[in-house]
């Protein structure tokens, strides 16, 4: 077989694969959450709030409860800085950066379990539980 | 210089068998993913957005670092520069394509203990060539290569990282590209000193997509993807 019909057949798996990729990506990745980032509007249904400071180097509290089918707000207070401001639940499909505590984190989560929150880098996390 | 090599890619040296070393590592790598995707993997929610990319480009990355494997054991020995600069490529972009993929998806821990480990094993195997010089070289490398392939990975975990994975995969692919070119252009007036089947790539392609494809599913999560 010559070099450049290797080349092609090369070509044409890539572009394949990536294709398939491409068609197939997009599915639910979000845990059954809904994510609100319409900041500042209001929201129906009794409004969960919890306010994160930091305290030894990591977020406080680091242990949540909310009750599963309620929006929750997350203020991200004055105390916390830098990378801490980046907050993620992976799992959730949540990433979002607070500049201000004015920035809050909303979403609704839809199923019961237990998730891990974390900063962009990992070096602050916590646990959600979603009851 | 340039057309030369693009020429010897077609020729009877080593160089003309690195397209199809890629060609047989690449299919190998991509056939073990599907059969694991239709066999099990598809039951995995998210699976292809979570990881079908990575797993793509890091079989191209493999596919390239197999057929460097192939051209440097051909011609088995080096001179001490082009053997460090050997070592030192192959173990940086070995170590740092694997911490990047798995640090995408694992988080810094596994990304970077697995991108040295791979990184580590890579320079040394391949800058032995030159001897100890290169050896050292390849360590350093690895070692380095692994480390900052996760880390890149998790500080872009909220920027883009699926773009900036394949920015930073298509740049680690001209690099080892290149090092193929600098040792065509090093190696030009000398005899090629072994000539082997394609045992050693598709083993090595087996090993080494397994290695990332069950740590990046099954492997444990850094508190960042919990």
């Amino acid at each position: 077989m010559k070099n450049t019909t290797i080349l092609v057949i090369i070509g044409v798996v890539i572009v394949a694969v990536g294709a398939f990729i491409f068609m197939n990506s997009g599915s639910d990745i979000n845990g059954g959450v809904i994510i609100d980032d319409t900041q500042g509007e209001v929201i129906q249904g009794e409004l969960q709030k919890v306010n994160i400071g930091i305290k030894n180097y990591n977020y406080y509290p680091n242990t949540i409860e909310v009750k599963s089918g309620k929006p929750v707000e997350i203020t991200l207070d004055k105390s916390v800085s830098g990378c801490y401001r980046s907050f993620n639940i992976n799992s959730m499909g949540i990433s979002q950066y607070s500049k201000d505590p004015s920035q809050k984190i909303i979403f609704t989560p839809t199923k019961s379990g237990t998730y891990t929150f974390a900063c962009s880098m990992g070096m602050g996390y916590g646990k959600l539980i979603v009851k | 210089m340039v057309k030369e090599f693009l020429k010897e890619l077609n020729g009877k040296r080593v160089e003309g068998e690195l397209i199809r070393t890629f060609l047989y590592s690449f299919i190998v790598s991509i056939a073990i993913i599907g059969i694991a995707y239709f066999v099990s993997f598809r039951k995995i929610p998210g699976f292809i957005d979570n990881y079908g990319s990575y797993l793509l480009l890091a079989s191209i990355s493999i596919a390239l670092i197999t057929s460097l494997i192939r051209q440097v054991r051909a011609y088995k020995e080096f001179a001490c520069m082009s053997g460090m600069m050997i070592g030192m490529t192959a173990g940086m972009i070995a170590g740092f394509s694997i911490g990047l993929y798995l640090g995408a998806t694992n988080g810094m821990f596994i990304g970077s203990v697995l991108g040295m480990l791979v990184g580590i094993f890579m320079g040394v195997w391949m800058g032995k060539c030159c001897g100890v010089m290169g050896i050292m070289e390849g360590i350093m490398a690895g070692f380095m290569g692994g480390l900052m392939g996760a880390m890149t990975a998790v500080m872009m975990i909220n920027d883009n990282i699926k773009l900036a994975v394949i920015i930073v995969s298509i740049v680690s692919y001209v690099i080892l590209i290149l090092l193929n070119y600098m040792i065509y252009k090093e190696m030009k007036e000398n005899e090629r000193q072994r000539k082997e089947d394609h045992t050693i790539t598709v083993f090595l392609s087996i090993i080494l997509i397994f290695i990332v494809t069950w740590f990046m599913v099954y492997g444990p999560r850094s508190s960042l993807f919990g």
